[in-house]
């Protein structure tokens, strides 16, 4: 592709005034209405990327605060704050609200805010599902907390093992309600990959082809393949699993035919990859914050690609790993033990590769890069006692322990919490066209940095001492109140250091100083344009000629013209090399995902009660379904006639 | 004099505004979903497998074949359901409306006709979802795949209602192929269940 | 070690339980080193000063010659350390496999939610010896545990003698252990298992064999005849719901949901290693277990105060 400019040179201040004039075209065709009905008929990915942050954020500050309420019932031997029956709701609650409303919505809502505007596009391939997604997502948190409220929160665990979770043994809704809120998780989840797949592979602007992909954006990638072959396991299982409870079938029936360890397979099959779901966009978020904070390329472009794409392949031979203690045979275990061991090998390529990355930086001591260093620091910690989880014999004994929630809270927290806050801290300013105050950062990167270490390192001796997971409460005699009493400590010191991230972003989304496009200096596209971005994205799409754009461009860079600006054109690129092929349009506002989003959940929230559901539900989503699908010509498509 | 920022290297108002095929994003979209129902389907014959392999006898006692010829049949009819959407997807290149309609008028009545058999065949079933796991996993499976057959019908009354009352957009043609396109990998769902069901060795010995 | 025993991976004291301890020590120590210089790699690119130029950009290539081979050595080092952990993980598992015996003693184990029934096998249907939430074995002899679950799944577990195995409804299986020396060990349920999932514990008690002998002569034997007040317990127990759900044998109580109280007096614990088995425990318990271990499958009894007085005074005398 030729750098050369098209056309004449235009003088400065002609090409102002022109581009002023495209900029209110512009504007005026990709206009949403405002107020509650603008609220449901947005199709603009930055605002439901907004919208998903904000909502993942809110289920964290919940399930954060059932964490509190366990640590502070763990806190003394035989407390007597929660009962085993509130406990056993909180404890599913809050690991459910963790993994499926808050971890992995946060992700894939970073994902649909920031890959449009990192690959240069002005929307993603299907807005309107896009708006589905969300609402869908909605539901099945507003379900979830309505019941727990209700008395009715699910209480078999986060993986509600059958029997336990099945109709003999769990009577009542509770686990109904569990169901049903994966269900609504995995459709907005599956949504959301497709996607961003569709737009990773055909949106990306002229010249960014596969090895200039940015690393958040071939994170996001692996990550959405993941979720795409991942989640129907677990459709699938929920769906078996409501059907013995409501229809009496017997899937998981040993006394007809059924197997109890058929779920556990269906599960993991699904859990384990979910894990590296929520891990693998956390590592994209680190290289995206090391390249400003270093002032250096991420070392190791193509290693890191290898790594992630050959830990979302390794991701999905591990899942018997959570099933040592079901009894395999030897051979069996081993595989899976090797399998596990193996996958510290891309692990550990991305950790050298971004230690070398800060070697020979010059690096800039802001709050994103202390959580990045944070992050080294507690992963290394959390992927080593996966390490020795994966060894059979010492599974057996630290399984269903606290060893393996200090190890899961060291993953999670340290892999993909602490870069999660770090990254939300780097893009605030974009995201709201202000800054966050960077003393508070500080303070709220040591709290929780402190707190966190103290929560859960203790755990690792409990687990070794003894302590099973998921007991409401212990015996005096077992010695455990001390290392419990000061893991409750850390919580509420890592719940402060929450708190003030919280209010520092509430405080400065009103008091903050004005951003401007670029405050970090950083290499990406999302930086070249206002903050918060127009909702179409860029006035005119750019042209990359290397892994970082804007560390390339001088004072004039490359970008592509021709594109209408009186329809909401975008541009279609071919998928190796990112050639312009050719152009579409992108749908315009309206109300019919969300209604369809309402059917959805008239469905499956009908369908705990009576099998009636589905067709009673299947009405409302054929006419919400017909009606979005509808051609209505005016997207400014060219008309077919009939030929006579 | 100051420098204008941007300097346009590409001019892209001749290109096209649709494309066949992979070029297409929708056609993305629809691979994805594909992806996804069928790790989902693969996941149910692994869930048959795993519980035949668990299992002593199988299939389970008073499990009867519905019967080699009526089964067979019902796949034929979905297999001959290709042509006519195949047709369909070739008029759709062409922008013929007409001939589209025909087609997908053609297809539909199969469509229709594969289900009507398909409730005799499981009328003729001597177990129900709750007699046991096999009975679980048979109607559980068969059912799933009903859903997409009676979308199918929707969707292609749809396109008629569509075809017939216009406004008919071009991207509308595209939409037909990858129609057409779902509805290949319905069928091959389905022959691969037919396969794995009704010629399980164990289930055939029980032929009469 | 109060009433309630060795509860710890790192107490081992059993054969499996020490080399799985063996394996645990080395894994760590590779652990600990590995972390420790990551660390260490860490701390230095941070705090050093860079030669490189300050401009934004790729690092300059002869930077990156050095440091691909650095980085490329780091993962091959992970590597071979991977593999010498993978070989010590096999190993051990291959070890711990192989205990064994033959005519070794046979116990069986039933989880139910939330207690374990212990019925300890023989040919002989009259030496079966039924009871609950205490193992008595051998020490320093290989027992086998052979497990399965009346209702959901449960999970065995004893850290001082071994690793855990899960109890699946329709997967039954089993587990060698032994204990290298007497001493109390304490075991828990460890798979989630409902209400009182913190509340199924069990005790091994690893006696002298000739000790273990004795207990299981005196299991064999009906319990003491009973004194009056003793006698009017039992009638209680018969005649109240008790016997619904308990067996004493020599009496008329036959019921299978409980524990079997035939001896309930020999054993250190009632309501699954929860309480010590002490005069106010057991009777607080009968009269209102729920409020001792809420949502447990016996209910509150309305006895009165001298009713009871005899029924508890009879299960003590159970011994
Ligand atoms: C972000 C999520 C995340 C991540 C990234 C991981 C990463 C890993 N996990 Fe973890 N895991 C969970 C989340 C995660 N896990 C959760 C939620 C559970 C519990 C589920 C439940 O039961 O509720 C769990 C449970 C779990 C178990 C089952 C425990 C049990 O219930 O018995 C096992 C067993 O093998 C395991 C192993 C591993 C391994 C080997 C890795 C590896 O990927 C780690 C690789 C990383 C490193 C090793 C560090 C960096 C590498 C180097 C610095 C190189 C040098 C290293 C060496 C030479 C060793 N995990
Ligand atoms: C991403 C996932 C994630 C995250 C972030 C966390 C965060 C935390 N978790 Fe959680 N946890 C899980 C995933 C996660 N957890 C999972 C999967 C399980 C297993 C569940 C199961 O067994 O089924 C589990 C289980 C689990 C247990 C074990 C329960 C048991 O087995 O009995 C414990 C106990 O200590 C615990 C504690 C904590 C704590 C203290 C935090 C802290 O980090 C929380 C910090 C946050 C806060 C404290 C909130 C601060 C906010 C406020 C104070 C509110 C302010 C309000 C407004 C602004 C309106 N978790
Ligand atoms: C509906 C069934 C039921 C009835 C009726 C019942 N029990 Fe129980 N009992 C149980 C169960 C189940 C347990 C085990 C509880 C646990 O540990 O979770 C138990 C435990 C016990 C224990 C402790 C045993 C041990 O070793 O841990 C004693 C003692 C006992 N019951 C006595 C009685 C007496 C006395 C009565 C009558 C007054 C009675 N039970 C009535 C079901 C019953
Ligand atoms: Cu039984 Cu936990
Ligand atoms: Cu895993």
């Amino acid at each position: 592709m030729s750098a050369e400019p098209i056309g004449g040179l235009t003088s400065a201040e002609d090409f102002e005034a022109a581009e002023a004039a495209d900029r209110r075209l512009l504007e005026r065709t990709w206009k949403y209405a405002s107020g509650l009905w603008g609220w449901f008929t947005e199709v603009d990915h930055s605002r439901i990327g907004k919208r998903y942050i904000v909502t993942a954020l809110i289920f964290f500050a919940l399930g954060g605060i059932e964490a509190l309420m366990m640590r502070v019932q763990l806190a003394r031997p035989a407390n007597g704050f929660l009962g085993p029956d509130l406990y056993n709701q909180v404890f599913t609650t809050h690991g459910s609200t963790m993994m499926f409303l808050f971890a992995v919505p946060i992700m894939l809502g970073l994902g649909v805010y920031l890959v449009p505007l990192m690959v240069g596009t002005r929307n993603l391939a299907f807005p309107r599902l896009n708006a589905f997604s969300y609402y869908v997502y909605l539901i099945g948190g507003l379900f979830l907390y309505t019941a727990f409220f209700l008395n009715t929160g699910p209480d078999a665990g986060w993986f509600a093992y059958v029997p336990l979770s099945g109709p003999q043994f769990s009577p009542g809704k509770r686990v109904d309600v569990w169901a049903q809120m994966i269900t609504f998780t995995e459709i907005s989840a599956l949504a959301v990959a497709v996607n961003l797949i569709t737009t990773i592979f055909k949106q990306r602007a002229p010249g960014m082809s596969l090895n200039r992909i940015p690393l958040f954006v071939w994170a996001m990638l692996v990550t959405s393949f993941m979720v795409v072959f991942a989640m129907p396991a677990v459709m699938l299982s929920s769906l078996m699993l409501a059907l013995d409870r409501l229809i009496d079938t017997h899937f998981f029936n040993p006394a007809q035919g059924g197997d109890a360890i058929l779920w556990q397979h269906l599960f993991w099959f699904f859990g384990h990859p979910e894990v590296y779901i929520i891990f693998i966009p956390a590592t994209g978020i680190v290289s995206a914050i090391l390249a400003p904070f270093t002032r250096r390329e991420v070392f190791g472009y193509m290693a890191l690609v290898l790594s992630l794409v050959a830990t979302g392949f390794i991701g999905f031979g591990l899942w018997v790993h959570h099933m040592f203690a079901t009894g395999l045979p030897q051979l069996g275990a081993s595989f899976f033990t090797a399998a596990s061991i193996m996958i510290a090998i891309p692990a550990g390529t991305q950790i050298f590769c971004w230690i070398a990355t800060l070697w020979g930086g010059h690096l800039r001591f802001k709050t994103p890069l202390l959580y990045v260093l944070g992050f080294i620091f507690t992963f290394v910690i959390g992927g080593l006692t996966g390490v020795m989880l994966a060894a059979v014999p010492l599974n057996l004994q630290v399984h269903d322990t606290f060893f393996v929630v200090a190890h899961l809270h060291y993953v999670l927290i340290g892999g993909a919490v602490f870069p999660l806050l770090g990254g939300l801290f780097y893009w605030f300013p974009k995201l709201t066209g202000r800054m966050l105050s960077e003393t508070w950062g500080k303070v709220s990167f040591w709290l929780v940095f402190l707190g966190f270490n103290v929560t859960f390192f203790p755990q690792h001796i409990l687990g070794l001492e003894g302590m099973p997971r998921r007991v409401y409460t212990y015996l005096p005699e077992t010695g455990w109140g001390d290392l419990n009493m000061l893991s409750t400590a850390g919580a509420f010191i890592l719940g402060l250091g929450v708190l003030v991230y919280l209010l520092n972003g509430i405080v400065s989304l009103a008091k903050g100083e004005p951003a401007g496009d670029d405050p970090w200096g950083a290499d990406t596209l999302e930086w070249s344009v206002s903050s918060p971005p127009p909702p179409y994205n860029f006035q005119a799409l750019p042209m990359v000629s290397g892994r970082s754009p804007r560390w390339l461009w001088h004072d004039q860079h490359p970008v592509v013209v021709g594109l209408r600006s009186d329809r909401r054109e975008f541009l279609i690129t071919n998928l190796l090399d990112a050639e312009p092929d050719h152009r579409q349009v992108s749908p315009g506002p309206t109300v019919w995902p969300f209604i369809l989003s309402l059917g959805v959940g008239v469905t499956f929230i009908l369908g705990i009660f009576t099998p009636w559901g589905l067709p009673i539900g299947a009405v409302p989503c054929a006419v919400a379904l017909i009606a979005w699908f509808w051609p209505r010509g005016d997207q400014g498509h060219p008309l077919l006639k009939e030929k006579s | 004099m100051k420098r204008r920022p941007t300097t346009p290297v590409i001019d892209v108002s001749n290109l096209p505004t649709t494309a066949f095929g992979q070029r297409d994003p929708l056609w993305w979209g629809v691979a994805g979903v594909m992806c996804i129902e069928g790790t989902m389907f693969a996941l149910m014959l692994a869930s048959y497998f795993y519980l035949r392999g668990g299992a002593h006898v199988w299939p389970p006692p008073g499990v009867i074949h519905p019967g080699l010829g009526i089964t067979t049949g019902n796949l034929a009819l979905l297999l001959l359901s290709i042509l006519p959407m195949h047709l369909a997807a070739q008029a759709a290149e062409r922008q013929d409306l007409a001939k589209i309609r025909l087609w997908l008028v053609v297809s539909t009545v199969l469509f229709v006709a594969f289900l009507a058999l398909r409730i005799s065949i499981m009328h003729r079933l001597t177990f129900r979802w709750d007699s046991h796991a096999y009975g679980s996993l048979i109607w559980t499976t068969v059912g799933l795949h009903t859903v997409h057959v009676v979308t199918g019908i929707v969707e292609n009354l749809l396109f008629i209602a569509v075809l017939t009352r216009g406004p008919v957009e071009d991207k509308l043609m595209d939409d037909l192929r990858l129609n057409s396109m779902y509805w290949y990998f319905v069928v091959a769902c389905w022959a691969l269940f037919y396969g794995v069901f009704y010629l399980d060795p164990g289930l055939l010995g029980t032929l009469r | 070690m109060s009433w309630i025993g060795f509860h710890s991976v790192l107490h081992a004291h059993g054969i499996e339980a020490v080399r799985i301890g063996r394996l645990w020590w080395l894994m760590l120590s590779v652990c600990s080193a590995v972390f420790l210089l990551v660390l260490l790699a860490t701390g230095i690119a941070v705090t050093r000063r860079p030669q490189e130029s300050g401009l934004p950009g790729p690092l300059p290539p002869q930077g990156r010659l050095r440091r691909n081979r650095v980085v490329a050595g780091a993962i091959g080092l992970t590597a071979v350390t991977l593999f010498v952990l993978l070989i010590a993980s096999v190993s051990t598992g291959r070890a711990v496999a192989s205990l064994g015996a033959s005519n070794a003693t046979v116990i069986k184990v039933i989880g139910h939610q939330w207690w374990w029934e212990v019925k300890y096998q023989n040919p002989r249907p009259d030496r079966i010896v039924t009871t609950a939430n205490e193992i008595h074995i051998p020490a320093g002899r290989p027992v086998l545990i052979e497990l399965a679950s009346a209702d959901i799944i449960h999970s065995f577990w004893v850290p001082s003698l071994h690793g855990k195995r899960d109890l699946i409804p329709g997967h039954d299986s089993a587990l060698w252990i032994e204990a290298d020396r007497p001493g109390v060990y304490r075991g828990f349920c460890a798979e989630f298992c409902g209400h009182q999932h913190a509340h199924m514990g069990l005790l091994v008690i690893a006696d002298p064999p000739e000790r273990y002998a004795a207990w299981y002569a005196a299991q064999l034997r009906p319990p003491p005849p009973a004194a009056p007040l003793q006698q009017r317990g039992r009638q209680i127990v018969e005649s109240a719901p008790c016997a619904r759900c308990h067996t004493i044998q020599g009496s008329q109580a036959t019921g299978s949901l409980g524990p079997d109280l035939t001896h309930l007096a020999s054993r250190r614990t009632i309501a699954a290693a929860t309480l010590p088995n002490i005069h106010e425990n057991l009777s607080g318990w009968i009269l209102d277990p729920q409020t001792l271990k809420p949502g447990c499958q016996m209910p509150a009894n309305s006895l009165s105060a001298a009713d009871l007085q005899a029924v508890t005074a009879y299960l003590e005398s159970l011994r």
